[in-house]
């Protein structure tokens, strides 16, 4: 009798082990801890690495396949209908919304009793409203960001004894300051007479087609492309505030004088890359994320002294729009609880402080952890760019793609208005246009 | 039954086939089957079954990544494309594509042909030569003619200022981007134009010359009354071959303009890869690829049917 209760009791000893050792053994498939050929070995390679294996170490049971992402979105959604998606990966927010509305997506709010250390006051809160749906779901957290700013080229405001922009600029500022500072080869700035606008030495600003560097200036003005419910562009788009401010970037254009029409623009750049000539002086300011400090760091011309950066000028408002990547997990994870815990877990460890800071190396954004971006400003090349960008993270707006999946057709559409637009169409007839398409295209949804 | 050589009566049990025999009997177009069945196979996999689920998509709007639960709407991807402007200055500009480069390709890569065909010293070197840019692959074609175009530092501008023309803004003027597309599609197509027309050349009975030059035809009127009407087989078969080819035109647009400037270069393909692939509207893109496919077979068939008729009419 007491060798069976011994037999017994020794057998569920060893189930429960093993039970509990099949329950413990988690992989997870992660995208966006690998690194390009070309910057294997460099701090941020090297740091990707050491999350790896450290989140290996400290999380029971994992094993993380760490897998490069897929070359596109539409791999991607492929991936998904064939069920062969990652478990968890890093997400562009100018697209979240069409991931989101394929009902693909963890809410991250069943991680919260999962993972007691994740709190979702460690974002930036207008940075997290990326991830929030109007229901109060959230799909994924922040990891890194930028707001839109205008960069300059100090040492050609000194040129020119122009006063450099200051936080609380205007409209009429940037105006100012760009037409004093588009000089043509006879030394005339765009105030003057005679100013020979074929004969431009330097320029004052960039203006180009692409929404992502001009949506938020109709914000500064009360504009908007869409209604709040994406339902239509009528009374938002074609609205007076709307119309007004993509009538001023026109006018920098052709009535200020300011900015380059595009053929030329693109014959510039064709001769030589853009951030060299900024940094040259062509090119006196410009509108750019926090990503264009790599570039501009990296070329030949680079000099301390060369790149600063201003918030966007106010009209109504100084608006900006945040561009930012941040960490989805797939909502397949959830059928396996050990699964989604280790899931969470991971994304925890992704965007707490300690990861956060080891990433700041790249300099690429800011981190959507607070704490991480503050601690970050120090430790940067240039305090005074970095601290502008953090001093910014309270007052930028999500990008339209993480809240309408419908939104690279309405993008397109505002591309050829504004490359229509730049090259001299009437601003109101282009407008009408594109809210019609746009109209058409949402009702189609 | 009688056997027809003794003149007995064959047994009955004899005439029935026992299944080895049967199926002996039927071996020879088994195997015939057997031989074509993996092509028949890649044929279905690879072909049929992705046209025919690309059709059942037309008719749904699939916009997410599972099909299942994509809704049928009928015919509606198809009410909305009537009036897709962007889709009909897409065809406007396909169409303008077709017009401009399958003669232009025609006639340089037969006038390459032609000197090719005169058997002079080097002609195998230069036919080799022109066939490079076809072996090319189209997105390295693409970036280098990306820089041989530019308007300031580019060699093709340089060239037209040494005879005192100064060039346009090939890629970056609404006016001319089609025509630099022409311009590079018609550069890389040249050559295997050229192995074709050669083939249809070399076809021409030399006797049909040589009666010509007795009745004192010159090389123009040998080339107008001989060589052109002996080509017909092969004119027809560069200009069907280049109208479908035309009509789905995509990586020099893709790598070289976008589809700008202002939608100039905005061909079908292109507008059917950003419905698909940036826009994710798959419905839509099948629907689009189907009406492209449909005008795409009605010009075959008419360009066929002209052939049928006026080729029979010359050779009848």
């Amino acid at each position: 009798m007491k060798k069976a209760i011994l037999a017994t009791a020794a057998l569920a000893v060893v189930t429960a082990a093993m039970v509990s050792a099949q329950q413990a053994r988690v992989t997870l498939r992660v995208q966006g801890f690998t690194s390009p050929a070309s910057e294997i070995g460099t701090p941020l390679d090297l740091a990707k690495k050491k999350f790896i294996a450290d989140a290996q170490r400290a999380i029971p049971g994992l094993t993380i396949r760490s897998e490069e992402s897929p070359p596109n979105e539409a791999q991607r959604l492929v991936d998904i209908a064939a069920g062969t998606a990652a478990d968890i990966w890093y997400q562009d927010a100018s697209s979240l919304a069409k991931f989101a509305a394929s009902g693909n997506l963890l809410d991250m709010r069943k991680c919260l009793p999962l993972v007691p250390a994740l709190k979702l006051d460690r974002f930036w809160p207008n940075v997290l409203k990326i991830h929030q749906q109007p229901d109060g779901a959230i799909y994924g957290l922040p990891d890194g960001f930028t707001p839109m700013v205008i960069y300059y080229n100090p040492e050609v405001f000194a040129k020119y004894k122009v006063p450099v922009p200051k936080a609380d600029w205007t409209w009429n500022d940037l105006v100012r300051t760009a037409q004093l500072l588009t000089v043509d080869k006879n030394g005339r700035n765009a105030t003057q007479a005679g100013f020979d606008e074929n004969n431009v030495a330097t320029w004052g600003f960039r203006v180009r087609k692409f929404p992502f560097e001009w949506v938020y200036r109709l914000w500064q003005n009360g504009g908007d492309v869409l209604s709040p419910d994406g339902t239509t562009a009528s009374g938002y788009l074609d609205s007076p505030a709307s119309i007004e401010a993509i009538q001023f970037q026109q006018d920098l254009v052709y009535k200020y004088k300011v900015a380059p029409k595009p053929t030329v623009l693109d014959q510039m750049v064709q001769q030589l890359g853009f951030n060299d000539r900024f940094l040259t002086g062509d090119f006196a300011m410009f509108d750019r994320g926090h990503w264009e400090l790599v570039g501009l760091r990296a070329s030949k011309n680079f000099k301390q002294g060369r790149v600063a950066v201003v918030g966007q000028p106010r009209n109504k408002t100084n608006a900006t729009v945040f561009y930012e990547s941040g960490w989805v997990i797939n909502k397949a994870v959830e059928r396996d609880p050990a699964k989604l815990k280790a899931a969470c877990q991971l994304v925890e460890r992704a965007t707490d402080v300690g990861y956060q800071q080891t990433k700041a190396v790249t300099g690429l954004e800011i981190s959507g952890n607070r704490i991480a971006a503050r601690g970050a400003v120090a430790a940067a090349p240039d305090p005074a760019v970095e601290r502008v960008f953090v001093n910014l993270a309270t007052a930028g707006r999500p990008p339209y793609g993480s809240k309408y999946a419908f939104y690279p057709a309405v993008e397109t559409i505002l591309d050829s208005m504004m490359d229509r637009i730049l090259r001299g169409a009437p601003v109101a007839e282009q407008v009408r246009a594109a809210v019609t398409e746009i109209n058409r295209e949402v009702a189609k949804r | 039954m009688q056997n027809k050589l003794s003149g007995s009566a064959v047994p009955a049990q004899a005439t029935r086939k026992g299944p080895w025999r049967k199926f002996w009997s039927l071996w020879n177009e088994k195997t015939g089957y057997l031989f074509v069945l993996p092509s028949f196979a890649h044929l279905i996999l690879f072909l049929l079954i992705p046209l025919g689920f690309s059709l059942y998509l037309s008719f749904h709007d699939w916009n997410s990544p599972s099909f299942a639960g994509a809704p049928f709407i009928g015919l509606e991807n198809y009410e909305f494309m009537m009036g897709d402007l962007r889709f009909w200055n897409a065809l406007k500009n396909s169409a303008l594509y077709t017009l401009m480069g399958v003669p232009l390709g025609m006639l340089f890569s037969l006038a390459l042909a032609l000197v090719m065909n005169m058997g002079l010293k080097g002609s195998y070197f230069f036919r080799t030569l022109f066939f490079l840019p076809v072996v090319s692959s189209w997105v390295a074609v693409s970036v280098i003619w990306i820089t041989l175009l530019d308007p300031n530092a580019g060699i093709v501008n340089y060239v037209l200022s040494l005879v005192g023309i100064t060039g346009p803004n090939w890629l970056g003027d609404p006016a001319w981007a089609m025509f630099s597309i022409v311009l590079v599609a018609t550069w890389k197509g040249a050559g295997f134009s050229m192995v074709i027309w050669l083939a249809g050349l070399q076809g021409i009975p030399k006797d049909l010359y040589e009666a010509a030059a007795i009745d004192g035809a010159g090389p123009w009127q040998q080339l107008r009354y001989v060589t052109v009407p002996m080509l017909a087989p092969t004119t027809f078969f560069l200009l069907i071959t280049g109208v479908i080819g035309s009509f789905q035109v995509f990586s020099p647009v893709y790598v070289m303009t976008k589809g700008g400037p202002l939608d100039s270069t905005d061909v079908v393909v292109f507008r059917i890869f950003q419905r698909a692939f940036e826009e994710f509207k798959m419905g839509y893109a099948s629907a689009q690829a189907w009406v492209l496919f449909a005008i795409i077979f009605v010009l075959t068939l008419a360009q066929l049917w002209y052939m049928r008729r006026n080729v029979e009419k010359t050779f009848s």
